[in-house]
């Protein structure tokens, strides 16, 4: 039989060979994967041992107790140890002008040693007010060797409040230290004090003595590593572990193995393993045309004595040998990729953490071969079994090739659509859990279990109604010419394998439209629930006093943030005091701060027009917690007495409201002779970069001179939404692998009918269908089958996609459903243009049928 | 019937023009490779096929009676040489000229039906129209119908249909737009004795009866009977013709022919034709 199921690969090689693309990519995505997963724990490993240096040995802390100089003395001091060094980060200011960076200080070693940084300029700190700092860091402050540098450390003031005060100490900038190793690439390298320095700064913020966690010890020539470290274990007890580097390295690389970088693992390859799923339709797919195919020499292979067993195990060897030759070449591909990455990544800015090449391990080579093998081979299972029914008496027919199609099956029905329902009504109980019950996570929870049993049951089931809804389309397409009609009917010749084709775009489409749907409600979702807690963009808030102690906005604040391109619109608040009632109480006085705006100007300045849309002549807006506090409730009327007089209000609360009262300027004036203009509210252009508008208007308040101070959500709402975008944008280029290959299986499954329909083609040029119009059936007929998987996908990915946001963010309050019409057009777009190009090279080989080909014999 | 002439290869290339010819070739050649594995498998023929009649070419395998085929049916390019339908030159037409000509001017009948397996009988007979965006003319189509008698057949797949049942669809497909030719290639070498004659004589009466104008490539000369002409083919060359043939006139014929270029037969007759049929 391994001859037969040879010969029969090498006749349909080109078949294979597109199939196989898609094994390739999954296979190549899961070795990259892994190889990311190695860098990872290489680059870790690197790191934690380039901070020792030159260290023999290390001493670490093992139950959380430090250590303190006097027991750093008796180990620098133990026979055998040159030197003794303290591995401690502290983090402090550098301040220059109005800039400050937070860097990360290290001491400085008394042996150079156990240095893991590298002086490129200058001198090492060798006095107290010395310090050598990161080249970049010092370029940022615009500072070089020599310059004076104050370094802000917060310091406990007063021990009983604990309160922290700044201390600020001007110090001489030694020498520039580079960090080549990547020792502390994560802090981005380390600035240098003197060791005295150092422990006096640990010893000030710890308010005691100064501690270190860790130490790096070296050893003199031709002293026995074990002995200086079996006597330093006893002497320093079990409180603290003494390793080598590599022993110390090795086991934090480790506990990242096991926890980031794990999560990290499972996260890409579910994307890996999505990718793999939708390979193996598109595999399954073409060995269920090869098995129809070959029918007649299966059937002849029957009728001449081989078991149907004999039959069946050939499918699956061809599998097999397909799959390890292109899991093979996946892995190839992967490395290659990888290598190339970093070679790409080298030339950057982390270079210095990457190491020149990658590290295959076994199992980098192994598990994608093993993974695609299997995944190649569970796939030719189906069409394994139709080729085993495969009747010998086929062999006998005289005319038209016996047919292999396999009818589905009354129990795949059944099981598919009861998944489908129960499935769904999963989806729904966690969507409720999540909104009503407010139980984000049990929620999520059995609505992720919903969704994949729902969408299993969708994805099995696809083959009973997805060629109904091509048929739909079809007649939809069908109405505007015989080419669309032609293209139509040819798309419900096999139903079976252009409903797997749609399901295996409908998988990657669905997932992708989730994610999009998912991440615009949360996006939307959560902006909403940022409104609401804060509604400005920014507000410039006065922060000097007038003659009469009130704070006040100076005008020329005022003036030259009005003139700031990127604000759209401002309102001005006017504030000043009230006491609550009609000033004859004997009760205590309650002292308000009513404020003024005008509504237009608000209603245009704020994000939300919630707090200020009651406002009008004689009504004051409270927010709802504050009129709870008062006792008063919406409706309500509410006396306030000023400098000017009483004023009776009638009250509005409101949820989102700001502020104590707010009334109208008018209204303001009546209670208060001379109210102060004391912060305004900004509404940046929405298409501005949020970031650098809140520049700006700080910019230009520090330009003025005065004192105001800048706040505001705009920053808030751009980091957070940048945060939201960064994530889907990793998971859509993941999920985009799996819509390449599914895309790969359009294109196999076109260019396998173009094959199958010679004869047609043919036919079809004899009796006057031109090269254009073939073409075009060829191009429709993709966009069918592409455009349904997709247009399903989304609709899936929507309902899928809100489902989820109501379990997860259902507990914030109003979830807001929206629809990413933006990406959703994207992935319509995508698909079509694609189905498009699937049909490119297939319709290339119809059109080259001649015309004379419909005439030859079988 | 009876008045059967058997025309020798040497008056037959130098038969004369009709006015009336439909189809007309001139010198035209055609040769199979290149150098010395060359084929010449058409040399300078030069034919006519009256309008409004039925035509049988007849030929042992090999002696060009397809090629000849699809050279005057604008399928395959000629070497050298002159193919006319009607005022038409095609030998000067290009790719897209020449779908175009098949698609408005000419009809076929294949051997094997080649229906679209998708669409019921009046969707196949009404596809050539169809495709070049036209209406059909239902009367013709009733017509036609009725004289092939499938209307209990419109909507029937291919699958659904017996060999006759389907080649009748084929040759109402092939007259549907009527086409100033019909070519027929072995229309009956797929069905049994039976449906053959049948298909036959519907291909007869679309002459006699709808006026239309069928060229026949058969092997069978019991099928070129039912011609009106049949033209003898050998070596690429015309080799004579018989008029309102039998078959013992055609049988007569291919014998003569044989005997005339060599008492054995060709062993290096081969190609697609020389399957058993």
């Amino acid at each position: 039989m391994i001859r037969i199921t040879l010969a029969q690969m090498r006749r349909s090689v080109g078949r294979l060979a597109a199939a196989g693309i898609a094994i390739v990519i999954g296979t190549a995505f899961v070795a990259a994967t892994l190889l990311a997963g190695n860098l990872i724990t290489r680059s870790t490993y690197d790191s934690i041992a380039a901070r020792y240096a030159a260290a023999d040995l290390v001493v670490e802390s093992a139950e959380g107790a430090e250590l303190s100089p006097a027991q750093l003395e008796s180990v620098a001091t133990t026979s055998g140890v040159v030197s003794a060094a303290p591995q401690s980060l502290a983090y402090q200011g550098l301040t220059h002008g109005n800039r400050t960076i937070y860097q990360g200080v290290i001491p400085q070693p008394d042996d150079p040693r156990l240095m893991p940084l590298e002086l490129t300029d200058g001198a090492a700190p060798s006095a107290a007010d010395e310090i050598a700092v990161p080249p970049d860091v010092a370029e940022r402050l615009g500072l070089g060797v020599g310059a004076t540098v104050d370094v802000v450390r917060d310091v406990p003031g007063d021990p009983e409040t604990g309160e922290l005060e700044q201390v600020v100490d001007p110090m001489t900038i030694s020498g520039l230290v580079a960090d080549p190793k990547n020792a502390y690439g994560m802090s981005g390298g380390a600035a240098v004090v003197t060791q005295d320095t150092f422990d006096q700064w640990g010893a000030d913020a710890a308010g005691g003595e100064v501690t270190y966690p860790e130490a790096s010890l070296l050893l003199a020539d031709g002293a026995d590593l074990e002995a200086v470290r079996a006597h330093l274990a006893t002497t320093l007890g079990s409180a603290f572990d003494v390793v080598t580097p590599d022993e110390h390295a090795e086991a934090a690389a480790a506990e990242l193995t096991g926890g980031e970088n794990l999560m990290f693992l499972i996260f890409v390859l579910t994307f890996a393993s999505i990718a793999l799923l939708v390979a193996g339709l598109v595999i399954t797919n073409t060995f269920q045309v090869l098995v129809a195919q070959r029918a007649r020499t299966l059937a002849l292979l029957r009728a001449v004595g081989a078991s149907k067993r004999q039959v069946g195990a050939g499918v699956l060897l061809e599998a097999a040998i397909l799959g390890v030759v292109t899991s093979v070449l996946g892995v190839l591909v992967g490395a290659s990729l990888g290598q190339l990455a970093l070679w790409v990544a080298r030339t950057g800015p982390v270079a210095a953490s990457l190491p020149a090449t990658i590290t295959v391990t076994w199992q980098v080579v192994a598990v994608p071969i093993v993974v695609g093998t299997l995944v190649t081979v569970a796939a030719a299972l189906v069409p394994a079994r139709v080729a085993t029914r495969v009747a010998p008496l086929a062999a006998l027919r005289p005319l038209d090739a016996p047919t292999a199609e396999k009818g589905a099956g009354r129990v795949r029905l059944v099981l598919s659509v009861l998944a489908t329902v129960i499935g769904f009504a999963l989806l729904a109980g966690g969507a409720a859990l999540g909104t009503v019950a407010r139980e984000p996570s049990l929620g999520l929870a059995l609505g992720i279990l919903g969704g994949a049993t729902s969408f299993v049951g969708v994805a099995v089931s696809a083959v009973f109604w997805l060629p109904k809804v091509t048929g739909l389309a079809g007649r939809l397409v069908g109405s505007s010419g015989p080419t669309a009609r032609l293209a139509a009917a040819n798309t419900l010749r096999n139903p079976r394998r252009t409903a797997s084709t749609s399901t295996a775009l409908l998988i990657g489409v669905t997932l992708v439209a989730m994610m999009s749907t998912g991440a615009a409600s949360a996006r939307t979702s959560l902006t909403a629930a940022l409104d609401g807690q804060f509604p400005v963009d920014v507000a410039v808030q006065g922060a000097q006093t007038d003659d009469s102690g009130a704070t006040v906005l100076p005008q020329t604040v005022i003036d030259a943030v009005e003139a700031v391109d990127e604000v759209a619109a401002v309102a001005l608040l006017q504030s000043g005091v009230a006491t609550l009632g009609d000033g004859t109480s004997s009760e205590e006085e309650t002292v308000v701060t009513v404020q003024g705006v005008d509504r237009d100007a608000a209603l245009a300045a704020l994000r939300l027009d919630e707090p200020v849309e009651a406002l009008a002549p004689g009504t004051a807006v409270v927010p709802t917690e504050v009129a709870d506090a008062w006792g008063l409730r919406d409706g309500d009327r509410l006396t306030l007495t000023g400098d000017a007089g009483t004023v009776t209000f009638d009250l509005a609360t409101s949820d989102t409201g700001i502020g104590e009262v707010l009334v109208l300027p008018a209204d303001l004036r009546a209670l208060v002779t001379r109210p102060t203009t004391e912060a305004m509210w900004l509404a940046l252009d929405p298409g501005a970069d949020a970031r650098a508008g809140v520049g700006h208007v700080q910019d230009t308040v520090a330009d003025t001179g005065e004192l105001a101070s800048v706040s505001g959500a705009a920053v808030e709402r751009a980091s957070f939404e940048d945060v939201v975008d960064t994530a889907l944008g990793i998971v859509l280029g993941l999920l985009a692998v799996a819509v390449v290959i599914a895309l790969i299986g359009v294109a196999n499954t076109l260019s396998l009918s173009v094959i199958e329909r010679r004869r047609e083609s043919a036919t079809m040029r004899a009796i006057g269908v031109t090269t254009g119009q073939l073409r075009w059936m060829l191009a429709i007929e993709g966009m069918l089958i592409a455009g349904v998987g997709a247009v399903l996908g989304i609709v899936l990915g929507l309902v899928y996609g809100w489902a989820g946001s109501l379990a997860a963010l259902g507990i914030m309050g109003d979830v807001t459903l929206s629809v990413p019409w933006r990406d959703v057009a994207l992935v319509a777009v995508v698909a079509l243009v694609a189905g498009l190009l699937a049909s490119v090279l297939p319709g290339r080989s119809a059109v080259r049928t001649s015309p004379v080909e419909a005439l030859a014999a079988e | 019937m009876d008045s059967t002439t058997f025309v020798p290869v040497a008056d037959a290339t130098s038969h004369r023009s009709a006015p009336g010819a439909a189809v007309r070739a001139r010198g035209l050649a055609k040769t199979y490779g290149k150098g010395a594995s060359s084929v010449r498998a058409l040399d300078a023929v030069d034919v006519d096929f009256a309008a409004g009649r039925f035509t049988a070419i007849m030929g042992p395998s090999g002696s060009g009676k397809s090629t000849l085929m699809h050279l005057l049916a604008g399928l395959d390019s000629a070497t050298s040489g002159q193919a006319f339908i009607g005022a038409t030159e095609i030998t000067r037409l290009g790719d897209k000229e020449l779908t175009l000509l098949r698609r408005d001017r000419v009809g076929f009948v294949f051997q094997q039906f080649n229906l679209l397996p998708m669409f019921t009988a009046e969707q196949n007979i009404t596809l050539p129209v169809e495709l070049a965006g036209g209406t059909v003319d239902r009367e013709w189509f009733t017509t036609l119908v009725r004289t092939l008698g499938i209307e209990q057949r419109l909507g029937h797949r291919p699958s659904e249909m017996s060999g006759g049942q389907q080649q009748r669809v084929a040759i109402a497909r092939a007259l549907i737009a009527k086409p100033e030719v019909v070519f027929a290639d072995e229309p009956t070498g797929n069905l049994d004795s039976r449906s053959g004659a049948e298909v036959l004589s519907f291909l007869r009466r679309s002459v006699r009866e709808l006026g239309r104008t069928i060229i026949m490539v058969t092997h069978d000369p019991a099928a070129a009977a039912y011609a009106d002409r049949v033209v003898l083919l050998a070596d690429g060359r015309i080799a004579g013709e018989i008029t309102d043939p039998t078959p013992e006139a055609v049988l007569a014929g291919l014998d003569a022919l044989r005997s005339l270029e060599s008492p054995v037969p060709d062993a290096a007759a081969g190609g697609p034709e020389a399957g058993a049929r």
